[in-house]
């Protein structure tokens, strides 16, 4: 594994996406119940991931601040790879997460994974492979270029550490600059 | 009836998900009469059979962005005069002075809030209800 190795490795934290060309990048995260779309042009090999927790998802609705949330940073993930030259028809998703680590927090991961899933499904974007659910947080590893992700469960500190960015105050969707501009 | 009621509003954004979302939230500040385009081309087809009142549209868009369908619909006489807001993913200076050179009305960052849709559109047309 000396290439992998040799690579770099970029990390998407929580309300984060990344785009990447090169590949000798790996991207990584880290996962409670939080939730990250990896997405990728399979023809040109330009891919990248999000990770967000829908904020405050286990009371929302299908109308709700949250998925709009969730759903600025699917978009955001699909803009930044059809401004790299993807092509919307050709894009392929993975998703991983939603775990049920914090029992207060039942519904939450699932709730995310299952937006993923919606929002995937409704756009008509494939979805190649998918790890949701369970009760252990993740480390994920994605290679945008060939699209190929790998994760280990985690347990004991790591366990720990995930749950502590879960327990983190949910991003408030922040406007840039001022949301609306009068002219 | 509201004012709501009586403006004809068309959505343009080339996410299903982003056009159901403005749907619902239209439905909810009392619009009833609601068109959905997927691109700017398509978005200025119907505008030219049917003008709307009001286009809210998103930027980054296949065939014809955000500003393209702009372009458009204030060079065509029968639709120059419909109100326009635009709708930014990613809040960027360049574009909301283009787009205000263009004659657009609003600017919108995404993600929004229902406030702030509502606080966009009464800017342009006073209270909604």
């Amino acid at each position: 594994m000396m290439t992998e190795a040799a690579g770099r490795r970029v990390h998407v934290i929580q309300g984060e996406f990344k785009v990447i060309n090169d590949p000798n990048i790996v991207l990584s995260t880290i996962l409670g119940s939080c939730v990250a779309a990896c997405m990728r042009d399979p023809v040109i090999g330009i891919g990248g991931m999000n990770h967000f927790l829908l904020p405050g998802s286990a009371t929302s609705n299908s109308s709700g601040d949250a998925t709009r949330y969730g759903v600025h940073l699917m978009e955001l993930l699909i803009n930044g790879l059809l401004k790299q030259g993807a092509r919307r028809d050709r894009l392929e998703a993975k998703i991983f997460g939603g775990a049920k680590t914090i029992a207060r927090f039942s519904n939450v991961g699932e709730q995310n994974a299952a937006f993923a899933r919606q929002f995937l499904l409704d756009e008509g974007i494939r979805i190649v492979g998918e790890s949701t659910g369970g009760e252990h947080g993740r480390k994920l590893e994605y290679w945008p270029s060939s699209g190929r992700a790998r994760q280990y469960a985690l347990t004991g500190m790591e366990a720990q550490r995930a749950m502590q960015m879960d327990q983190r105050p949910a991003p408030v969707p922040k406007p840039v600059e001022s949301s609306i501009e009068f002219f | 009836m509201s004012i709501a009621e009586k403006i004809k509003v068309l959505i343009v954004d080339d996410q299903v998900t982003s056009r159901l979302l403005l749907g619902d939230a239209l439905q909810q500040l009392g619009f009833k009469q609601i068109t959905a385009a997927g691109d700017g081309e398509q978005g200025m087809k119907i505008m030219a059979q049917n003008p709307h009142h009001l286009v809210i549209s998103d930027f980054n868009m296949p065939k014809m962005d955000g500003l393209g369908l702009l372009q458009a619909v204030r060079s065509n006489p029968t639709t120059k005069k419909a109100a326009f807001i635009i709708l930014t993913a990613q809040g960027d200076r360049a574009l909301v002075q283009k787009a205000a050179a263009l004659g657009a009305n609003n600017v919108l960052a995404k993600p929004f809030t229902i406030e702030k849709m509502k606080a966009a559109i009464e800017a342009v047309f006073g209270a909604l209800k």
